[in-house]
């Protein structure tokens, strides 16, 4: 028999253990969702340049034709001093004595290669064929990167051994006396006028397709692949898992049999994911050919493989908990087992299901292993639904880690990566939030 | 009554098949393998669709290995390699009634990549391979401040990694303390951020980390095509059977021979063929 006082005291500090967890789990979630919804609404909402404009305008036909071109022109007039200043040191540089010149022509080329990144391509010059040289940069924030890398010339000092310490060397004291130093104080003080950036809402980010390898353009085949692979998973796995469930509970007798039955489908529920994408590889792509490569349905099959077993559980649990009353009374009316499993134990047992179904619609939804091998590719064009019968598609799980481990040039287009976590987020809350909401319409008619 | 809504229903059934089946006709192009080649693929998909928009390339860079899977299975189109198939992969592509034609469709250098901060700029490739093995493993020892060096290596799926093998290692065994990662991309990221590290990728990749010269050359392109650069290698694409000409399929492979192909391929920072 415990001291009123230590009971007490165990009960108030079982009260602040479950207040402090609960804060240190808030606090997880704002540590990590902040950054990632801020930095992910970045992709939708920036400041976009001119160059954004004349992108929208020339490869996707969007915006006002006669705007852009008063843009251009007044934008073409603010760049030609520096267009000048580059024509006139290279003039310059010709007529220098040979040990200058050796010295000032690569940093030169560095100057000309960053103005070409942040302007796009010189006057005169070509068109090049690679559409990420064709235009300059399209938001704001990389613009200043951009700029950053005209004005100063990233170094390493090694003079003090070991490793070198980073420095900016600022490159108008490089050129300084030259005719390109006027350049650099007229970039960092009229960039605005150069680019012209505006706050954009680019709202077709989300339909949109990539051009150039995500340097332009939006996520499209990606969001929707990931619903194709969402709803397939569920189409197949939801139907499949409540028959099951309901012939676990209903209809199969406990024996060692339907014993040995449940703990595989525990065990299922436990295997990696990676195993179910390699199973789906091996058995549906190369021993059954159910298509010739890797293609939505054989990756939303792997999924609803996956989710198959937390969907039974759920089920049965949800099935169990209905009171024995109900089929009781039902039985007792006259109807039949199957009538009465039909028409008053599932309804019964249905917010339960969906609860199970919300949880694996997440899971099908995030999970990146299980379609790296039946049905996920890089880029690719949005399908039409006959064409997830054979064909491949990007995803966002899969395309996220794609883009910040393989992509050549991952730095340029981090936004698009952070859209797509946000995309991928936003999306697998409102599927969540639509099932609760038919759950709790459900549930109401229940009682009613 | 009965019987005449489920006739409508099936007729409307028919229907969206043969709709759907008409519209799923579109040809399709299925890409895969190596990472360092991914670019390439991608650049030249974007190319092709541009002008041929009923067609569909997809392209997933899960290394030269799985290109070679692909063609062995019969699962995908075209296999991207940084290698040459190996003669186990051709027999067990015999064994599967495939017949894999090599194209080669760019050349590239493997540039031994290090952080920016790091004093050294050279090293021979005896030095190269020793750290490789671990006998060297300490930057000390190559003229570089003390510290260990951590050591990076690609996945042995990866093209890049045979690569490495034959020319620098010469097949000795990677000391068991390197790791191992999945892409180009990846281990530039680890080269990146990690003072100490040593790493290897295709010349595309170099982008802020430092490129050593190794015996004294620089990796550039004019370095792998003249031949003077000591860890180059081909760049493949490998199909089942050659391509029947006008196909899709064809078009697409031979773009590397193009004026427009050669370009795509030089711009990225390949060497393309001549």
């Amino acid at each position: 028999m415990l001291r009123l006082g230590t009971r007490k005291l165990l009960d108030r500090s079982f009260t602040g253990l479950g207040v402090l967890s609960i804060t240190l789990l808030t606090a997880a979630l704002l540590i990590l969702l902040a950054p990632m919804c801020l930095r992910g609404i970045g992709a939708y909402v920036f400041q976009g340049t001119v160059e954004f404009r004349r992108v929208l305008l020339e490869k996707l036909q969007r915006g006002d034709r006669d705007e852009l071109k008063r843009e251009l022109a007044a934008t073409a007039r603010a760049r030609q001093p520096v267009f000048d200043a580059l024509l006139a040191f290279q003039q310059e540089l010709d007529r220098m004595p040979a040990t200058q010149r050796r010295k000032l022509k690569p940093e030169f080329e560095q100057v000309r290669a960053a103005v070409k990144e942040l302007l796009g391509p010189l006057p005169g010059e070509e068109i090049p064929l690679m559409m990420r040289s064709q235009y300059g940069q399209t938001r704001w924030d990389r613009a200043q990167v951009k700029i950053r890398k005209i004005l100063f010339a990233e170094d390493y000092d090694f003079s003090g051994g070991g490793l070198g310490r980073k420095m900016l060397k600022p490159r108008a004291t490089t050129f300084h006396g030259t005719a390109l130093e006027p350049l650099f104080a007229y970039v960092e003080h009229h960039a605005v006028a150069m680019l012209a950036p505006q706050w954009t809402f680019y709202g077709r980010f989300l339909t949109d397709e990539s051009h150039d390898a995500h340097f332009f353009g939006g996520i499209g085949p990606e969001a929707l692949g990931t619903l194709y692979l969402t709803l397939g998973a569920i189409l197949f796995a939801v139907p499949m898992g409540v028959i099951a469930a309901i012939y676990l509970v209903e209809y199969a007798r406990e024996n060692r049999l339907v014993r040995l039955l449940r703990i595989c489908i525990s065990t299922l529920a436990g295997v990696p994911s990676i195993v179910f994408g390699l199973f789906g590889l091996a058995f549906f792509i190369n021993t059954v050919h159910l298509s010739a490569n890797k293609s939505v349905l054989v990756g939303a099959l792997t999924l609803g493989l996956l989710i198959l077993p937390t969907i039974i559980r759920a089920s049965e649990e949800a099935l169990r908990a209905v009171p024995e009353a109900y089929k009781q009374a039902a039985l007792s009316l006259g109807a039949g087992h199957w009538r009465s499993v039909r028409t008053v134990i599932l309804p019964a047992a249905l917010p339960g299901i969906l609860t199970g179904v919300i949880i694996s619609m997440g899971r099908a939804a995030g999970e990146t292993a299980p379609i790296i091998f039946t049905a996920a590719v890089s880029v690719g064009k949005p399908l039409t639904l006959w064409q997830t019968l054979s064909q491949p598609t990007p995803a966002l799980p899969w395309n996220i880690y794609n883009l910040c481990s393989e992509h050549v040039a991952v730095d340029e287009i981090r936004h698009v990566q952070y859209g797509m976590v946000f995309t991928l987020v936003v999306l697998v809350l409102l599927l969540n939030l639509a099932a609760i909401i038919v759950r709790a319409r459900i549930s109401k008619g229940l009682r009613t | 009554m009965q019987t005449q809504k489920q006739l409508l229903i099936a007729g409307l059934v028919a229907l969206t098949v043969a709709a759907a089946q008409a519209a799923g006709d579109a040809k399709k192009i299925v890409v895969d393998g190596s990472t360092t080649v991914g670019p390439i693929a991608k650049a030249f998909a974007e190319y092709y669709m541009k002008a041929h928009p009923d067609v569909n390339i997809t392209v997933s860079e899960s290394g030269s290995g799985n290109g070679a899977k692909g063609i062995i299975n019969g699962s995908i189109d075209v296999g991207t390699m940084s290698r040459a198939m190996k003669t186990e992969e051709l027999d067990a592509a015999k064994g599967k009634k495939r017949n894999p034609v090599q194209h080669i469709v760019a050349f590239d250098g493997i540039a031994a990549v290090v952080h920016p901060s790091n004093p050294v700029k050279n090293l021979s490739k005896d030095q190269l391979r020793d750290i490789y093995t671990g006998e060297i493993n300490n930057w000390k020892k190559v003229g570089g401040p003390d510290l260990k060096i951590v050591v990076i290596s690609r996945d042995t799926n990866s093209g890049t990694y045979e690569t490495f093998q034959e020319k620098v290692t010469k097949s000795e065994r990677v000391t068991d303390r390197a790791e191992y990662v999945g892409s180009n991309g990846a281990v530039r990221q680890r080269v990146q951020s990690t003072p100490g590290a040593i790493g290897y990728v295709g010349l595309a990749f170099t982008e802020g980390v430092k490129a050593l010269t190794v015996n004294e050359i620089e990796a550039t392109t004019d370095n792998v095509i003249s031949k003077k650069y000591p860890i180059s290698r081909g760049l493949f694409m490998y199909t089942d059977g050659a391509p029947a000409a006008g196909t899709a399929l064809a078009d697409y492979v031979g773009l590397y021979k193009t004026a427009d192909g050669k370009k795509l391929v030089g711009d990225q920072g390949y060497v393309p063929v001549q």
